[in-house]
């Protein structure tokens, strides 16, 4: 009930008598006399001493007090006119294309109050099915990149567009011969803006230049099929796939649409008791090597002749034409023999791929496609893929050219080949003979700081684009800033040096409406709004290589005979680092190779054995040199897994230009390719390797191999699997807690985590980086052991001893005392009787666990961290006073401490150093304190936004809604998140499979995520056999497990 | 007033006067300040300037400039931290403990005994402060009444207890030696020759007058006192090892960390009781009042603790081995042959091993060697909590996670820097307050009384022989 009664102070107010309402105005009741103190009379004050002094002690604490706080200068500014749509504190979605390499998968990019902040995948893209990389997700850092163009230079000089257009037009005019030199390029309407270019200057000719080449595979499959393509591959079509140094998961063409392939057929979660059998033949264990079932590590040079006696022994049993091979060489265990039979029962339905940029391999890889009749099935000539049309005999003449004065202008569309050419003294003094040469690539590298213009390039996410990345799928890249300097678009500078002054919008979407939409705006509407249009796919047909490759016999066997005993050289590309584009990105640079764990540096990989010879070991500085060069000063590691006699380099490290973070971050390995008259080449078969007598330690993320024998890995065989669903997984647990359960009403999250699934790519790191606003910490940092990342993929080896035996611990006294009967041990002792090339691999992403009972959270005197009700284990990062028990504490060391500030500190001169790297930051998530503790929190921001909407939409919160950082764009789907109370999610479901277990079950932690065992298409028992069960099942289980492999191998 | 059994050895040698034993101890007080009290000042005050430098680096810079990283959590730092509290252990014990259980040899060592606990307590809870990665919100685990909203402390976690059991711990401690000392004090106010000192000492002696009454007070109030720090003793140092005993963490997660952190304490604290009395006694020219037989009996002490402590390292390991838990077994055993096997070692030698030597009557009798002794076991003592620490934490239960731990320059500077701190602190100590319980130990002099029998004379007569025991 409201009170009506009215109360009045007295009669004056009841009366509202006036002199009453004068004094009610008045907030005092007497007014301050301050003018009656200070006024004076006959030379002395009014005042007296009492009404002075109070006055006077008011005045000096009212001061004394304002002066106490300082206020900080803050710049907020509001918006004076609020932009449509953007609401301060609601994110906007804008679907797009990323544009960080070639194969241009559909994204969506988040803005928050107008910079985009975090890109993740487009899950409605039939394609990418969602999927992004982590050169993707840290593209965006490029956006806030400081060291970028900051508008276009005219021979050093800062210029206005107009000035430059008219520089450049009347320079163009006048060249003789002038050549585009790009990346591949297959966004139909850039295509359709420089062949308007090329229309209005005839001498100009557009030469497709990749660092890292595949001409080898186009040129064959133009000699074989008469199609210069790079085929659409169908991975999940396969149930057989074998690879010959293809890292088709990590690096190779377009890898998150492969991954999203290759993980269907090998995912078990449905029901499913089949999985493909993948093979790899590689020379350096890679991504894809370590997530194949069988790996052979075979030289580069063994590679062609390991293809002919793969095709005969398939040709025999097709009864088909074999090649005039002298001898065919056999693997151990007659894997050649081996991988023939498994491609001939699954023909048609297998794959064979090749990542060498050797013609003569590409065609031998023809011919055995041709022959188990996959092309038309997994290989489709009909619908392409547009990356990688590399045309490396055009890019050498072009130098040529460049040499002799025949092209006298150059413009360089976003390529840095003076970076990444192997004779790069050659073209630096042929580019500065060059009478013009421009330059639209964003930053000062190697090649634009040598051109005379400038005309910066927008980074992607200012710019319009398309993209076809294969036939029939277009996307649309649309911009989600205004230019942050003053660059523009590369495609509107040639349309405007050709003499077209549209806007590229305008031509994009003419283009578009004419070519693809009918003239439709509703069309173009919805491209827009789905980031992607396809049309329907062509009938893919069935080709067949009309002629055996038989001139590629003789110089295959030739090269394998004279280069047997010879160290030969590899160069390959790193998950994330890729060619070198993206050396200025500090995410890629800490982001852990997936297969090494090591940061910030390329090295010279050695195989154990290799190494013991040539007496090496990890940290050495050796130098590497070939015919008409050397690699100086590369570390060694001691890598297992490689081929021996095989020393490998990662290319794109060494930039001696490029931004502060890319500038002096490992050696350039590029002047070991070489070009072999067609081709560019990546492996050099005869390098000698010196000891210069250094040391230098390679920052490694992990830095102990194995699992010594623990069960936080559990694995089984497929045969295992599908006679017992829970082998491998049989470790029951005897708990006992000492505190009571928690409740559990409301919601409980968790989260699942398939290790069949998982690839290792290190996608989920770079996406958390971004989403959590994670601190680069540097080399130095790392070698100290003190990385952020809230989220980590352990790797771990598991090898095999001479007599076929598993080990998984070092000899030491640790690993004798507690090694089971019968199981072996990793000898690092140099006759070791580890056979350290043939290794299995496990990866295992780990970050908090949000464990039920957890540890860190009674031993915090502070109460930092806490558990929610949802079963999430809170940090609150204001609370905390830095003790670091919570982390000692922690069983799965996935906290994470402040040790310094990271931000605006230059000791850490990353992107969070200044104003502009910092607008990346994820306005949701708090940037954290020197000394406080840090942890992944389950993306609570994300789970609270996923709440906030069901509650505007007056519902409960839907399976999916939330989706973790991590998991949103994870290229394998192997990530799954959800509310366990719900037993209808799909969570609750996977919770309850038979694969599924917790780490370190035992100590009652109850961790909120549960992991899937890996199950390995292979015939070699990995769990062993099961029988007991009981109150030491666990100790039964792994004698069981020790018996059971001395009877198989015996 | 007391007793003098005809058998025992007499405590104090020499035989003092009343007058003599005030002369004698006041004398470092009362004279100019000697060479070697300059010179060991001095290059205290340095080796604390280090400790302020380093210390004040930390603070300004992050707890990055240490070793420390996201495995290894706690090193140097924590090490320090309980082997300071470890050593403060002596000086309870002795005054408290002993003094309950009337061990009368107890009243020349335990003024410096309880001073040297206060200033262990000191650096160790410099540690407490400067590990922390917020060492200016340092209060927010003392349960304060606050107005940050229903913010309160976490008591399940050990490291309240810990902030409970140190700060009871040094204002208990720091309650009893001020109260030991205000005869004393009063002495030397009575002797004061400057106003400035006769204020001072005036003003801590409390008005100090000698009556029967205040003499009755002091003397329940200390057994008052004693009573609260018996339980100290065993309680400060098993909290202690609460902070490791109630983790996870393979190698800490054992029951038998409370007496045998005790024990440890108990060793580490007569080491250093004995690193500083052979010394001090020479220095200050006390070696009537701590005898031969003072040093005999540390010895004894420290053997017999030495000996706990080594029972519990292997006792650690039978447990490993019983527990059937991989884990903790790979933790112990990689303890002494990881690639940390060289810190096990060197605390078995100096902890287990060394002290072994006290068994022959010469090691216990010669004081070069009991201060080379008390050295190895200071050395035994702060490895034992390094290796407890770091090879525990380094390799745990996630092998992807072992990492390895090296200290830094500044991690070292702090450890060298915190003895500057104590031995700053020892030195002001002994040039201002009394290193010897003047008012106690005259009760413990042979007296002239006839009755008796043994009489002053006769015991003047063994000391000049060199002969410190009796019967």
């Amino acid at each position: 009930m409201e009170n009506k009664n009215k109360y009045w102070k007295g009669l004056e107010e009841l009366n509202n008598d006036p002199k009453f309402l004068e004094q009610k105005r008045n907030e005092f009741a007497e007014g301050i006399p301050l003018e009656e103190v200070l006024t004076e009379q006959d030379g002395e004050l009014t005042s007296n001493r009492r009404d002075f002094l109070k006055y006077f002690g008011f005045s000096i604490s009212a001061v004394a007090l304002a002066a106490c706080n300082k206020t900080p200068v803050k710049n907020a500014i509001p918006y004076i006119v609020k932009p449509e749509n953007v609401t301060p504190g609601i994110p906007n979605w804008y679907a797009s294309t990323c544009g960080a390499c070639a194969a241009a998968c559909s994204i969506l990019v988040k803005t928050r109050e107008g910079r985009p902040i975090k890109i993740e995948g487009n899950d409605q893209s039939p394609l990418f099915q969602g999927g992004v990389c982590a050169t993707g997700h840290a593209s965006i850092l490029g956006l806030y990149d400081n060291e970028r163009f900051q508008g276009p230079k005219a021979n050093g000089n800062d210029v206005d567009w107009n000035t430059l257009d008219a520089k450049i037009t009347a320079a163009l005019g006048s060249a003789k011969n002038i050549r585009i030199i790009s990346g591949t390029i297959n966004s139909p309407t850039t295509k359709k803006a420089i062949a308007e270019f090329t229309a209005k200057y005839p001498s100009a000719k557009h030469i497709t230049y990749e660092a890292v080449s595949n001409a080898a595979m186009i040129q064959a499959n133009a000699k074989a099929f008469g199609k210069a393509v790079v085929p659409g591959y169908n991975f999940d079509k396969a149930n057989v796939i074998v690879s010959f140094g293809a890292d088709f998961l990590g690096t190779w063409i377009s890898p998150v649409e492969y991954t999203k392939q290759w993980v269907k057929n090998r995912r078990l979660t449905e029901g499913k008791t089949s999985m493909s059998r993948h093979i790899q033949f590689e020379s350096t264990l890679s991504l894809t090597g370590s997530n194949a079932d069988v790996r052979i590590p075979i030289k580069p040079n063994a590679e062609g002749v390991a293809l002919i006696s793969l095709y005969n022994k398939i040709a025999s049993m097709a009864g088909a034409p074999a090649l005039p091979a002298p001898q065919n060489i056999e693997f151990a265990a007659n894997m050649i023999e081996n991988t023939a039979k498994e491609l001939w029962n699954a023909k048609a339905n297998s794959i064979v791929v090749s990542g060498s940029n050797n013609l003569d391999n590409q065609l031998l890889v023809n011919a055995i496609n041709s022959l188990l009749g996959n092309i038309g099935n997994t290989i489709d000539l009909d619908n392409i893929s547009n990356q990688k049309y590399s045309e490396d005999g055009a890019f050498e003449s072009f130098v040529n050219d460049l040499s002799n004065g025949a092209v006298d202008a150059v413009i360089f569309y976003n390529s840095n080949p003076v970076y990444s050419y192997y004779n790069s003294k050659k073209l630096e003094d042929a580019l500065k003979k060059a009478s013009v040469s421009i330059s639209t690539n964003e930053s000062p590298d190697e090649t634009s700081s040598l051109c005379k213009f400038n005309a910066p390039d927008n980074h992607y996410l200012e710019s319009w684009n398309d993209a076809e990345p294969r036939s029939g799928y277009y996307g649309l890249t649309q911009p989600t800033i205004s230019p942050v300097f003053k660059t523009r678009q590369a495609q509107e500078s040639f349309l405007k040096w050709s003499g077209n002054d549209t806007d590229y919008y305008t031509y994009l979407k003419n283009n578009w409406q004419s070519a693809l939409l009918g003239g439709s705006d509703q069309a173009w509407n919805k491209a827009l709004h789905d980031g992607f249009h396809t049309v329907a796919a062509k009938a893919s047909q069935s080709y067949k290589m009309a002629s055996l490759p038989a001139e590629a016999v003789n110089p295959a066997y030739q090269a394998y005979t004279a280069t047997k005993d010879k160290i030969e050289l590899k160069l390959y590309t790193k998950v994330g680092m890729g060619d070198g584009t993206h050396a200025n990105n500090p995410w890629l640079q800490e982001l852990p190779d997936p297969i090494s764990k090591a940061t910030w540096d390329n090295y010279a990989a050695i195989g154990k054995a290799t190494a013991d010879k040539l007496n090496l070991k990890d940290g050495d500085v050796v130098k590497i040199s070939f015919k008409g060069g050397s690699i100086e000063n590369l570390p060694v590691l001691i890598q297992p897994g490689q081929a021996s006699g095989v020393v490998a380099v990662a290319l794109g490290y060494g930039r001696n230009s490029g931004g502060k973070v890319a500038k002096y971050v490992g050696k350039n390995a590029y002047p070991a390719t070489s070009f072999n008259g067609s081709t560019f080449r990546y492996a050099n078969a005869d390098v000698t390797i010196e000891k210069t007598g250094d040391d230098y330690k390679i920052a490694h993320t992990q830095t102990h191999h194995t699992i010594e024998g623990r069960n936080l890995i559990r694995e089984a065989s497929l045969k295992e699997y599908i006679k017992d669903p829970k082998a491998g997984n049989h470790f029951d647990a005897h708990i006992i807690s000492l505190w009571s359960e928690r409740d559990s009403k409301g919601h409980k999250w968790g989260m699942a985590i398939d290790m069949n699934a998982c690839t290792g790519c290190g996608a989920c790191v770079v996406s958390c980086n971004a989403e959590n606003n994670v601190p680069v910490v540097g080399r130095k940092e790392i070698l100290r052991g003190r990385e952020m990342h809230w989220i980590r993929i352990d790797r771990y080896y598991r090898f095999k001893d001479k007599d076929g035996r598993s080990a998984t611990r070092e000899k030491n006294f640790a690993g004798s005392a507690l090694s089971k009967p019968n199981e072996a041990l990793i000898d690092n002792s140099v006759d070791s009787t580890t056979d350290f090339e043939n290794v299995a691999v496990q990866f295992q992403p780990v970050m908090c666990q949000q464990c039920g009972h957890a540890p860190c959270e009674t031993v915090c005197p502070v109460l930092a961290t806490v558990h929610s009700s949802e079963g999430l284990n809170h940090m609150a990062y204001n609370r905390c006073v830095g003790t670091r028990y919570c982390a000692n504490n922690c069983p799965f060391k996935v906290r994470r401490f402040n040790w310094f500030k990271y931000r605006a500190n230059d000791d850490f001169d990353f992107y969070m150093n200044n104003d502009l790297g910092r607008m990346v930051i994820n306005p949701d998530v708090t940037v954290r304190s020197r000394g406080v503790m840090e942890k992944c929190s389950f993306c609570i921001q994300r789970i609270q936004a996923g709440k906030l909407m069901a509650k505007l939409e007056n519902r409960v919160v839907k399976d999916g809604d939330i989706k973790m950082a991590c998991q949103q764009s994870c290229p394998s789907n192997a990530i799954v998140f959800g509310d366990m109370n719900d037993p209808n999610s799909e969570i609750s479901k996977l919770f309850k499979n038979e694969r599924s277990y917790t780490m370190l079950e035992e100590y009652n932690v109850q961790a909120s995520v549960k992991y899937l065992t890996k199950i390995r298409n292979v015939d070699d028992a990995i769990a062993g056999e099961y029988k007991s069960k009981g109150h030491d099942g666990e100790h039964k289980e792994h004698n069981e497990k020790a018996h059971q492999k001395a009877e198989h191998h015996s | 007033m007391s007793y003098e059994s005809p058998i025992r050895e007499t405590l104090v040698t020499g035989g003092k006067t009343y007058a003599d034993v005030t002369n004698d101890i006041l004398r470092p007080l009362e004279q100019k300040a000697t060479k070697s009290w300059w010179i060991g000042f001095t290059l205290s005050a340095l080796v604390l300037a280090l400790w302020i430098g380093a210390t004040t680096y930390t603070v300004l810079v992050g707890l990055g400039a240490w070793g420390i990283n996201k495995t290894v959590g706690w090193a140097f730092d924590i090490t320090n931290f309980v082997f300071w509290v470890g050593i403060g252990h002596a000086g309870t014990l002795i005054s408290a403990v002993l003094l309950l259980f009337r061990q009368k040899w107890r009243m020349s060592i335990n003024r410096s005994a309880e001073a040297m606990t206060i200033f262990a307590v000191i650096c160790a809870a410099s540690f407490i402060l400067s590990h922390m990665g917020r060492p200016w919100m340092a209060y927010w685990p003392v349960p304060l009444p606050n107005a940050f909203g229903s913010l309160w402390v976490n008591f399940n976690s050990p490291l309240v207890w810990d902030v409970f059991a140190i700060s009871t711990y040094f204002s208990v401690s720091l309650v009893f030696w001020y109260i030991g000392l205000i005869p004393d004090i009063a002495s030397i106010r009575d002797r004061a020759t400057t106003k400035v000192r006769k204020f001072v000492y005036n003003f801590f002696s409390m008005g100090w007058n000698g009556s029967t009454r205040t003499w009755h007070r002091y003397e329940m109030i200390s057994l008052i006192l004693a009573g609260i720090s018996t339980p100290l003793v065993l309680s400060v140092h098993s909290i202690v090892s609460m902070d490791f005993a109630t983790s996870l963490v393979p190698g800490w997660h054992t029951t038998i960390f409370p007496p045998y952190f005790v024990a440890g304490a108990i060793f580490s604290g007569f080491g250093m009781v004995l690193t500083l009395l052979v010394v001090g006694r020479v220095v200050l020219k006390q070696e009537n009042y701590i005898t031969m037989g003072h040093l005999d009996a540390m010895c004894r002490i420290v053997m017999l603790t030495g000996s706990m402590v080594g029972l519990a390292y292997i006792t650690e390991f039978f447990v490993a081995a019983y527990s059937g838990v991989e884990y903790e077994q790979y933790a112990f055993i990689n303890r002494a042959f990881g690639p940390y096997w060289w810190s096990y070692w060197t605390m078995m030698t100096c902890n287990l091993i060394a002290p072994q030597v006290f068994w022959i009557k010469w090691a216990r009798s010669t004081p070069w060697f009991i201060f080379l002794m008390s050295i190895v076991v200071n050395i035994g003592m702060w490895f034992e909590r390094f290796v407890i620490i770091v090879t525990s934490l380094h390799r745990d239960f996630i092998p992807s996670s072992w990492s390895m731990y090296t200290p830094t320059i500044v991690e070292v500077s702090i450890l060298i820097g915190s003895f500057g701190l104590f031995f700053t602190l020892y030195f002001l100590f002994c040039r201002y307050l009394p290193t010897i319980n003047m008012a106690e130990i005259k009760s413990i002099i042979p007296t002239h009384h006839a009755d008796h029998g043994h009489g002053q004379a006769a015991h003047g007569e063994h000391a000049k022989k060199g002969d410190a025991v009796h019967g």
